[in-house]
């Protein structure tokens, strides 16, 4: 049973097409309030979280304990003029801060959220191959950035985005390579052996991971968390922006909302990260009866590892570029290599 | 050889040299070999001359002595060849001053924008005399006698 | 074949912290070649200092190195009165050096935090602030400024140590020793900072001598060299404190270098306030009706050791109530100059930190 269901069943005067037409539209929106909200909360807790390491007292004025300060913000960052600089590319400079948001809040419907009390499973879709869904749709937001960036004629930018560029192909190939592990690893069930179809469904993947598979392989939540970190591009790896080298990277000749929507892209991928690493590595929702509470096992784990990733973020340096790229080709790939054969002769251990 | 007209202490205590600026490179030359490095450069205006003051500092003794120089004609050759120290000295007094460094690379106004008229630090610098500056697209600054251009 | 890209850094930029301007020749992400424009902060404070009394110049040296004023009006005042000859009362002369090491401690806090925030951490930078605002509360309380304090007056000091202040001193040292060591452990326990700071902004010690530079990056390449100790002025022969030196050349070495030195400045300042004598503070010969009579005539150049460097002060009396002619010798402007040498053909993030590293200030490279 699931959300899904439960809303069609409900509007199933309407006949079968119209009424799944409006469970999916409902649920989608539904889901989008969800992020929006998450992000409320998350980009709150982190100015509170980090003004606290920092000795400071964070957002206390816009009502009750600074909590409307993000919405004031936007109100802000909506009702700012938006510079136009001149010399663009006008359709890529106008349509890659679109991408970059629409492409990190469209990767929240493919997760598998778990199940919740009465309404059953949350997630909206239930193809079979939503791992390679996701992470094609991740692989459209290094485009914005890249439009972004050379769009306009700034230096900038352009080193911002060439820095962007090498950051993300150096680490999506160990990134993709640790996923392929996982899915080796959740080709079988390891409590009887027995081959498992449907291992490119992140709900399937979740389903049979009973044992969590950062435990079954350590190294590869190692990579994947590297290579997140990297992807969601924070401190250390936040070097698309550099902001005391290169102003602001490829986001610098971008004001108002069109800026608005690089921010919702960042804080999203943050998010979007700890979601992925809690589905693929730590068990997602699974736990004692998660029938009824997975998805708040689900949102605990992303939670805590979204405390981890601002704790990262606030308290180390950024890496050099070269020293950065070194890491991504030098040790993080032939160490992904190891997981990825690791993952085979775990296979066929348990087989 | 060089020739040091007259010697004395200053009120700090430190040790003057007024020698001639023929024989300045000279004198410069014996104090580097002596490991003296260039510590400061002062010009500063006599109505009828400029004395330009320099300082020299040994690490080693500690010692700092200063050495004077006097020009009528505003041209001292200069010590750059010596120091490296001094490049950004001599132009710093060329701007102000309007001291000429004879056998200077670059000499060109470092605190002032390349087109201002004048040097401020002379003492017929006519302060009442105003001058305007813009930045264009490319970061060079202009100067314009009138307060509408520009801006 | 090579692709340059003209990179401009400043007048407003993150990284200079201040305003002047770097033209960076970009091969890729190497530096070629870079161009300091300097200026745009220029006042002439030399051409102003002559139009003006003895007595008033302390506020335009306040504002040289807006970041550590009272080593600057320290710094003035050595010239001044040795150049009209008015001597400066024992209490006078602890206070003043007191406040001038309180002063290095602030102005380092600026240096440190500011590295901090161009290495890509941001937290340091509000620790280090946090302790400088205590140091400014200090300020206050003695003279009514926060940062351009003017405090010390020819003669002596303008108001006295009453005991709230001191109490408030012996806190904030009690306080800042082991602040100190938690904030240098933020920066040293990061292998990412070693990483971007060791072997970055190498300085060779006879380039050094050679372009003139002084204060912790001359120290950070080898040589002991600190006008406190070469050439005491105030009290600065009667306290005990050493002199770092690095021989790493790098911008790790300076860093711990500066380091070094606030645990030294913390050192000398427990000694004034064990050492601070009961009397005056303030020489009568220099009471305010008889301020603006102070005649001066001769030659002098003295300099101290402010936070960036050897700040010397040429003056030029000619028996008036004005000077004649005023010079600084500001460290900034020297140690500026020498950044082309330290970056060239090094990375732009490394070009980043060896600005912050060799922390010039503007007020005090324009004047």
């Amino acid at each position: 049973m699931s959300i899904l269901f439960r809303i069609h069943q409900w509007f199933s005067f309407l006949g079968n097409i119209g009424s799944y037409g409006i469970a999916y539209l409902i649920e989608s929106i539904i889901v989008l309030i969800f992020v929006a909200l998450s992000f409320i909360a998350l980009i709150y807790i982190f100015r509170k979280y980090m003004a606290r390491i920092q000795r400071r007292i964070g957002p206390n004025r816009v009502g009750k304990f600074g909590l409307l300060q993000l919405i004031a913000d936007a109100l802000k960052l909506v009702g700012k003029e938006s510079i136009l600089p001149e010399g663009r590319d006008d359709m890529a400079y106008k349509i890659a801060p679109v991408i970059v948001m629409i492409a990190t809040i469209l990767a929240f419907i493919l997760l598998p959220f778990g199940d919740l009390a009465y309404f059953g499973s949350l997630a909206v879709t239930h193809s079979k191959v939503t791992l390679i869904l996701m992470f094609g749709i991740l692989s459209i937001i290094p485009i914005g950035e890249i439009l972004g960036g050379i769009s306009t004629k700034s230096n900038y930018a352009l080193l911002g985005t060439m820095r962007a560029v090498a950051k993300d192909i150096s680490f999506e190939i160990p990134m993709m390579i640790s996923v392929l592990a996982i899915v080796i690893v959740s080709s079988r069930s390891y409590a009887t052996g027995a081959a498992i179809t449907g291992g490119l469904s992140l709900s399937s993947i979740v389903a049979n991971e009973v044992i969590p598979y950062g435990i079954i392989e350590p190294l590869g939540l190692l990579i994947f968390f590297i290579s997140m970190v990297a992807r969601a591009s924070y401190s250390p790896f936040d070097l698309g922006e550099s902001d005391s080298e290169l102003i602001s990277g490829y986001t610098t000749e971008y004001s108002g909302m069109r800026f608005g929507f690089f921010y919702i892209g960042l804080f999203g991928m943050v998010y979007l990260s700890s979601f992925l690493i809690s589905v693929l590595y730590l068990g997602g929702s699974n736990g004692p009866y998660d029938n009824y509470v997975g998805f708040i096992y689900l949102f605990i784990k992303t939670d805590i590892l979204v405390l981890i990733s601002f704790l990262i973020w606030v308290s180390i340096p950024r890496i050099r570029i070269d020293k950065f790229v070194n890491l991504g080709w030098k040790y993080l790939l032939p160490l992904s290599m190891v997981n990825l054969v690791y993952a085979g002769l775990f296979v066929l251990y348990i087989r | 050889m060089y020739k040091i007209i007259s010697e004395e202490t200053d009120k700090s205590g430190m040790k003057v040299l007024n020698i001639d600026k023929s024989d300045l490179i000279e004198l410069m030359e014996d104090y580097k070999d002596r490991k003296y490095f260039l510590s400061s450069i002062t010009g500063v205006d006599m109505k009828d001359h400029i004395d330009v003051i320099y300082h020299l500092h040994n690490f080693d003794k500690n010692d700092y002595i200063c050495v004077k120089v006097s020009t009528t004609d505003e041209k001292v050759p200069s010590i750059t060849k010596l120091w490296k120290a001094a490049i950004v000295d001599e132009r710093e007094q060329y701007d102000l001053m309007g001291i000429t460094f004879e056998g200077h690379d670059n000499l060109r106004r470092i605190l002032l924008p390349d087109d201002w008229v004048g040097h401020p630090l002379r003492k017929d610098y006519d302060l009442n005399k105003v001058q305007y500056v813009s930045v264009d697209r490319d970061g060079n600054e202009h100067v314009s006698f009138d307060d509408k251009e520009g801006w | 074949m090579s692709h340059w890209i003209e990179l401009n850094i400043g007048p407003v930029h993150p990284a200079t912290h201040g305003i002047y301007r770097f033209r960076v020749k970009l091969n890729e992400e190497t530096v070629e070649d870079v161009d300091i424009t300097i200026g745009y902060l220029h006042r002439n404070a030399e051409k102003i200092c002559e139009l003006n009394y003895f007595v008033n110049n302390t506020i335009y040296f306040d504002r040289m190195d807006y970041i550590d004023a009272m080593n600057m009006e320290v710094g003035y005042l050595r010239a001044v009165e040795t150049l009209i000859d008015m001597e400066v009362p024992e209490r006078a002369q602890w206070i003043r050096m007191i406040m001038a090491e309180l002063s290095r401690i602030a102005a380092r806090m600026v240096g440190i935090g500011a590295l901090g925030l161009d290495v890509g951490m941001l937290t340091p930078f509000f620790h280090t602030f946090h302790e400088r605002e205590k140091i400014q509360k200090i300020f206050v309380e003695a003279s009514g400024g926060r940062q351009e304090v003017n405090y010390m007056s020819i003669g002596g000091v303008y108001q006295d140590f009453n005991d709230k202040i001191i109490e408030e001193i012996k806190e904030f040292i009690a306080g800042f020793k082991g602040k100190l060591e938690e904030m240098v452990k933020m920066f040293t326990d990061s292998e990412i900072f070693w990483q971007r700071n060791v072997g970055t902004g190498v300085l060779e010690p006879d380039i050094a001598l050679d372009y003139g530079v002084t204060g912790p990056m001359l120290r950070a390449s080898g040589i002991p060299y600190d006008v406190r100790k070469d050439s005491p002025y105030l009290f600065y022969d009667k306290v005990n404190f050493d002199v770092p030196i690095a021989r790493t050349k790098d911008n790790m070495g300076r860093f711990l270098v500066k380091v070094e030195e606030l645990r030294q400045s913390v050192r000398i300042i427990e000694q004034c306030l064990a050492k601070l004598p009961e009397g005056p503070y303030f020489n009568p010969k220099a009471k305010k009706s008889a301020m603006l009579l102070l005649k001066g005539q001769g030659d002098v150049f003295t300099r101290v050791e402010s936070e960036s460097g050897e700040f010397g002060v040429f003056i030029r009396g000619d028996g008036g109530v004005k000077p004649y002619r005023v010079h600084a010798r500001s460290p900034s402007f020297k140690n500026l100059a020498v950044v082309p040498i330290m970056t060239k053909g090094s990375l732009i993030a490394d070009l980043i930190i060896t600005i912050a590293s060799v922390d010039a200030v503007a007020g005090e490279v324009d004047r």
